[in-house]
């Protein structure tokens, strides 16, 4: 039977194996939706906390709360996908994943060490880092949506430099909408109908 | 069958070829990820991996994984080689002109 199989045959079962493996890795965006609300609901809750006065009672509850809380859920529900399904390690996964620690591990040591230092500097500097892994990340999914996310996030933290302090945790609201809750949603979507 | 005389008679058999395509997409698969993957049976996913092996293809790592055995297969650098190769003669049977 195997010596039967045409040249075109051969191309043919390559391009399917390889299309059916890396359907089973494909993202669904709930992990993408998942921080970006979590950053919609710290953010906007810490612009409505400023403005109430009472920011220095609760602000470092929802940071050190809310944000590790999704780092715990973020790593239970891949290493459960993983062993459900199976699943072997990509070199774009590990890539991924990797920016992912990078990235997280910088934001949280500028937000809690050198907050003081950077000033009003912290919100720009938070969302260019963060610009730069969703448009990494977009790329190596090639999911343009996630890129275009990216390079707004990226021109929103740019534009933060000239905006007054007080409404940066208003830019980081909106930031996580365009660079993550949408682009989350319609990489759920894209997910959905391919399986139709 | 002497008309595809170029194309690596290793690489030339469908299973053979599967295991191969996802060994060239992922950076190691384990056996049971094969096994649904390709839809083929343990026994015959076994003996063309050993045959893979043989052929200095792909790397075999047995360990145990909560006490029950596991097997992971990755590609050599080899058998990327003679995948990229055994691709090109395919493309050239398919487009003589190119």
């Amino acid at each position: 039977m195997d010596e039967k199989m045409t040249p075109e045959e051969s191309l043919f079962l390559i391009t399917k194996v390889i299309e059916e493996t890396k359907q089973r890795f494909k993202e669904n965006g709930h992990i993408i939706i998942l921080w970006g609300a979590l950053m919609f609901i710290v953010f906007v809750s810490q612009y409505i906390l400023v403005l109430s006065g009472l920011y220095k009672l609760f602000d470092i509850a929802w940071t050190c709360i809310l944000f590790p809380l999704g780092g715990i859920y973020s790593f239970i529900y891949v290493w459960k996908k993983h062993k459900k399904n199976n699943l072997p390690r990509t070199i774009i996964g590990k890539i991924i994943e990797t920016m992912g620690w990078v990235v997280g591990i910088n934001l949280m040591i500028l937000g809690f060490l050198f907050r003081n230092k950077l000033g009003d500097a912290v919100a720009p500097v938070f969302l260019i880092l963060l610009a730069l892994f969703f448009i990494l990340t977009g790329i190596s999914i090639k999911f343009k949506p996630v890129i275009i996310g990216g390079i707004l996030l990226n021109l929103m933290g740019f534009a933060a430099f000239y905006i007054n302090g007080q409404y940066h945790g208003l830019i980081m609201a909106a930031g996580a909408v365009i660079s993550m809750i949408i682009p989350g949603i319609l990489l759920n979507r894209a997910n959905k109908n391919e399986h139709v | 069958m002497n008309m595809f005389k170029d194309l690596d008679p290793i690489l030339h058999s469908q299973l053979r070829l599967s295991i191969v395509s996802i060994l060239m997409t992922v950076d190691e698969a384990n056996f049971t990820f094969i096994k649904e993957t390709t839809k083929a049976a343990a026994g015959n996913i076994s003996i063309q991996i050993k045959k893979l092996q043989d052929a200095g293809y792909v790397k075999i790592e047995k360990t145990f994984k909560n006490n029950y055995p596991n097997t992971t297969v990755s590609i050599t650098s080899k058998g990327i080689k003679a995948f990229e190769d055994y691709v090109k003669n395919l493309k050239k049977y398919i487009n003589p002109q190119k």
